[in-house]
């Protein structure tokens, strides 16, 4: 490591993304629904967040950037490898799509394919979540709740860091996740850590067995509801949320939007779990960049849902 | 301060798109405003400074321009009144409602439904909003430039920017937007299908001319008549318009193809200006020599649009491609 390489960019990597009212889903769920539309990141997802300003704060000396994701962090990593200039090694498993591997490659990164691996995630808590300003500016109200996936419950630590900074301390996350990737859901019923013994959803995306130390930390500090969907749901949410916001998400996001489209947010007020009188509902739209119409096709058949 | 309907927008790099070309090209994602199309910037603007004490508004719309003056006016208080063509599918229709329309169906066409708009306004004292042809709305269009700038930062200014044409208004906002920032040498590519090119129509003849009906299926680019502002704008030499059409089908395949390759539905209105890239036409213009060969950023108004879904798609792909 002799020469340090020089960082191409100061700019932030990833951008400010609107959040505006879903009428689709305010009909629906009765109540005030708005989308925070970080499916419009480079490489479409959340991901850029958080690893574009790990990658940009980086250590100088690093000569490389190298991650282990067959899916959006991965994305996320070689994206800001290219913005920022600096060389990036992606390793991914086997069952990784040609396709990810391909655009992963038009973004110059080197992608080792490794075998069946098994990951070690690490939620960072210290993503910066400056989408909570962006929240803040665009919605101009305090949100009622903040409905967001949760796989290894990164975006969650974010979003709760995000909030506290905004002092909305208060406001409730439902933490949405599909039956059998449903990590969080599983620790806290158990009151404990614990890992679970599959990952059988297909919400792949979301398939972390072990929910990290934080959002096991926030459980038991901040207000979280936590809910689990089926896949069927997960994939119905996504088919009608083509229909009616008129953009293509993976089943890993589709289980935040089956909060509305399944009667979720309805239940929890009826339950008084949420309040009757309440602030407007924002969803994460995390996105996802491994879904395309013939997948989706697929996974209806799959899950028996044509 | 008067408060802003629209929302600054991502612009986005598609790699895809920029393999094609030859170039980084940019996509100004305009179909995630509010209302789904950049159309609730200049009416947006112009409800503001028109309809602030207004008894009600009316426009006169194929869809987009009637939600986002409805969305504007919801927002302000103010009641709607959306007069739309027959062809309008029903789901627009129902949508205009949920944002707390009224609407009315007159006429065939776009041109039809704006007689009856311009008829009630007077006998009803409603502010009439304009889908396309007005300073204001123009005005409100050309902040989508500023973000551009912001975006791309100091050094980057684009190579050219491609936009759809239905009546003109985007156009014109477009290019109000690049005086702004100082980018009239910019090349606009000014996209329209076969069947609604009402622009191109004007431009070969050497004047305004209007079409005898719209045959294309991109209806919300269905005006049988451009603004006189867009066409002036063409005859100028201090403006370089490059006016080009694309086929249903190719529109059709432009559409197809976006949903698949960056995962967002849009009209096939905004899939005109996507054929530009997904039908060669950017290659063959710079082979042409119209073009530069070594070109700075694509900039792609994806100008976004919520009159279709799933269904519809389904039904242009049944008639356009049998």
């Amino acid at each position: 490591l002799d020469q340090p390489v020089e960082m191409k960019t100061q700019q932030d990597l990833h951008v400010a993304t609107p959040v505006r009212e879903s009428l689709a889903l305010t009909k629906l769920a009765g109540t005030s629904i708005y989308l925070k539309l970080d499916s419009s990141q480079p490489t479409g997802s959340f991901k850029i967040r958080g690893l574009g300003h790990l990658c940009k704060t980086a250590k100088r000396g690093y000569e490389r950037f190298v991650c282990c994701s067959g899916g959006n962090a991965g994305m996320a990593a070689a994206y800001s490898a290219r913005k920022l200039g600096v060389p990036a090694t992606i390793i991914v498993p086997n069952v990784t799509p040609n396709i990810t591997v391909e655009k992963m490659r038009d973004e110059g990164a080197t992608v080792i394919i490794h075998g069946k691996l098994a990951f070690v995630y690490k939620g960072k808590a210290t993503h910066l979540w400056r989408s909570s300003k962006e929240l803040e500016h665009d919605l101009k109200e305090k949100p009622g709740a903040i409905v967001l996936s949760v796989g290894g419950g990164g975006l969650l630590n974010g979003v709760v860091e995000g909030l506290r900074r905004a002092n909305w301390a208060d406001v409730p996350v439902v933490a949405m996740e599909t039956m059998g990737a449903h990590s969080l859901h599983a620790a806290m019923e158990a009151g404990e850590h614990v890992t679970l013994p599959a990952i059988t959803s297909v919400a792949t995306t979301l398939g972390v067995a072990k929910v990290s130390a934080q959002t096991m930390k926030l459980s038991q500090e901040h207000p979280i509801l936590s809910e689990v969907v089926t896949d069927q749901e997960a994939v119905k949410a996504v088919e009608r949320f083509v229909d009616d916001e008129k953009i293509l998400v993976e089943p890993a996001c589709g289980a935040a939007l089956a909060a509305v489209y399944s009667g979720i947010i309805t239940r929890l007020r009826d339950e008084r779990k949420l309040p009757q009188h309440l602030g407007p509902v924002v969803i994460v739209v995390c996105g996802g960049n491994n879904i395309s119409l013939e997948q989706l096709d697929k996974l209806k058949k799959q899950l028996g849902i044509i | 301060m008067a408060e802003v309907f629209h929302l600054k927008t991502p612009l986005l790099e598609s790699i895809n798109m920029s393999k094609r070309v030859g170039t980084t090209v940019y996509l100004k994602m305009e179909n995630a405003q509010p209302s789904g199309s950049f159309k609730i910037r200049g009416i947006g603007h112009l409800c503001q400074q028109l309809a602030r004490h207004s008894k009600g508004v009316i426009c006169s719309s194929g869809g987009n321009a009637g939600m986002a003056a409805a969305y504007a006016a919801q927002k302000m208080g103010v009641p709607a009144t959306i007069i739309v063509p027959s062809s309008t599918p029903p789901l627009v229709v129902q949508r205009l409602h949920d944002q707390g329309a009224t609407v009315r169906i007159a006429g065939k066409v776009w041109d039809d439904a704006n007689t009856e708009a311009l008829k009630l306004a007077e006998t009803e004292g409603l502010t009439y909003v304009p889908p396309f042809d007005h300073p204001l709305l123009w005005e409100g269009h050309a902040s989508m430039i500023a973000e551009v700038t912001a975006s791309l930062g100091p050094s980057v200014k684009p190579g050219a920017v491609v936009v759809s044409v239905g009546g003109g208004g985007l156009l014109c906002g477009v290019i109000q937007g690049l005086k702004d920032v100082g980018w009239t040498d910019v090349p606009i590519v000014a996209m329209e299908t076969v069947g609604a090119h009402c622009f191109n129509a004007a431009i070969k003849a050497g004047k305004l001319v209007t079409l005898d009906d719209i045959t294309s299926e991109a209806k919300c680019l269905g005006a049988k008549t451009a603004c006189k502002q867009a066409f002036d704008y063409s005859q100028s030499s201090e403006l370089t318009i490059i006016s080009e059409l694309v086929t249903d089908q190719q529109a059709l395949h432009a559409i197809q193809t976006f949903l698949d390759e960056e995962r967002v539905l849009v009209e096939m209105a905004c899939g005109a200006a996507l054929a530009a890239v997904y039908s060669g036409v950017i290659v063959r213009l710079q082979n042409e020599g119209r073009l530069p060969a070594l070109m700075g950023p694509l900039l792609m108004i994806v100008c976004g649009g919520s009159t279709i879904n799933m269904e519809q798609l389904t039904n242009l792909k049944h008639k356009l491609q049998s």
